[in-house]
């Protein structure tokens, strides 16, 4: 089932996986699609603010000291497992964080129009870094670093659309803390078929060469929010 | 809503509510912190564990998803931002997708055979509920609630409660399953058009 562009059936899914009717294969279903979809994680997250107050009304229970002394040495483990493992399971989170955190910071987007919006994380801390959006019909791309400590001396951040199946096409230098890079064309047709953004390392002024020379530093799914 | 929500806030206390201390709290765990990591602990456990415990009905179960939330509470704490969702809204929500996943497991026992949890259907309205009017925070969802249709609130509080699937709610309220369906669609709009948009 094609669920793009379905707002209302979103929303009510989204009530009904929070409330907790939506279940087995659906809510695995429905989940894939709350990865994959900025405005899906949104409803998601206002049908939790809405129905978590319910919780208020159950009766708190003291669980057993051994639930606590399961956790502590549970979390011990994971420090003596060392860095290798820790790594590679922050990479294989990268993406969930990613949209976990895009669910948190859309709200502040609600009143704007359809956008394409990109959440960049640095797969080393999985914080992210650079917020970037347009407006669908649009042709300015608005870049905001989240992390100020990202610019860099005596070379430039270039950003890049990881177009499906294509190059990569240069959208800009990162232009400090905020700014705004222009698009070549509008929106739909610059992101249209882009499912990622990525941040690359490159000479000051950029990529002599119109492709990507340097290490990616930073990169994150693009979705369309609407 | 914001004036509303104010209201209920101050009317508890005399005064604007103090700052939220599990917001510190997880935000020093975000930086590694392990010291609060346990007080976190202690001041929400025994609210999750009763979520817990309500919706999959056995200790030893609740136990264990218990464990396994607060291992993900820990993982997840950098990626909690503040004032964009309440700590518990944030902490409920994990630990009851987790009770879900795991009443999705193939359950060895049959539920309701006895008819305790149709019993519990019946007392749903009166029991949390009825308390949910008492909390404060809660006060304007329970509002919202009230202008519900009986039915629509019973299926919602036995959702929500107690984990029923849409096709165990039509068992356990016998009657067709594309009625308990419209009961809850029904009802999950109804409360967001009185609810607003939340805060």
């Amino acid at each position: 089932m094609d669920y793009r562009n379905k707002p209302e059936l979103a929303e009510r899914l989204a009530g009904e996986y929070v409330l907790g009717t939506l279940r087995g294969p659906a809510r695995a279903r429905f989940r894939r699609w709350m990865a994959q979809d900025g405005a899906v994680a949104l409803a998601v997250h206002e049908w939790e603010a809405r129905l978590s107050p319910l919780a208020d009304a159950v009766a708190p229970q003291r669980p057993p000291g051994r639930v606590w002394n399961a956790i502590e040495s549970r979390l011990g483990e994971r420090r003596r497992r060392g860095f290798f493992w820790q790594g590679l399971a922050w990479l294989a989170s990268g993406a969930a964080a990613a949209m976990l955190a895009m669910a948190f910071l859309l709200p502040a987007l609600k009143p704007a129009p359809a956008a394409y919006v990109a959440l960049l994380t640095d797969p080393k801390t999985q914080r992210a870094v650079l917020y970037v959006s347009a407006d669908r019909k649009g042709t300015a791309l608005r870049v905001k670093a989240l992390d100020p400590s990202i610019r860099v001396a005596d070379a430039s951040l270039e950003l890049w659309a990881l177009p499906r199946g294509g190059k990569p096409r240069s959208l800009g230098l990162v232009p400090g803390e905020r700014g705004v890079l222009p698009l070549a064309a509008v929106a739909d047709e610059a992101l249209g078929d882009v499912p990622m953004l990525a941040v690359s390392l490159e000479p000051k002024g950029g990529s002599p060469t119109g492709a990507p020379t340097g290490p990616v530093l930073y990169s994150g799914p693009c979705v369309k929010d609407w | 809503m914001a004036s509303r929500a104010e209201e209920a806030l101050t009317s508890a206390s005399g005064r604007p509510a103090s700052p939220d201390p599990l917001v510190g709290l997880l935000g020093d765990c975000g930086r590694g912190d392990r010291d609060a990591f346990e007080r976190l602990y202690r001041a929400s456990s025994a609210k999750l564990y009763g979520v817990a415990v309500r919706i999959l009905r056995r200790e030893d179960w609740a136990e264990e998803v218990l464990q396994d939330c607060y291992v993900s509470i820990w993982t997840h704490a950098p990626e909690y931002r503040p004032g964009l969702a309440a700590p518990m809204t944030w902490m409920t929500s994990i630990v009851r997708n987790r009770c879900l996943d795991w009443l999705r497991r193939p359950r060895p026992e049959v539920p309701d055979e006895d008819g305790s949890a149709t019993e519990q259907a019946e007392s749903a309205d009166a029991g949390p509920l009825a308390l949910l009017e008492s909390s404060t925070e809660a006060g304007a969802l329970a509002r919202c609630l009230a202008t519900l249709e009986a039915r629509q609130r019973q299926a919602i509080a036995l959702a929500f409660y107690d984990g029923l699937s849409h096709s165990e709610l039509a068992h356990h309220l016998r009657q067709p399953l594309g009625t308990v369906k419209t009961w809850v669609r029904r009802g999950l709009l109804r409360l967001k058009d009185c609810l607003g948009l939340p805060q």
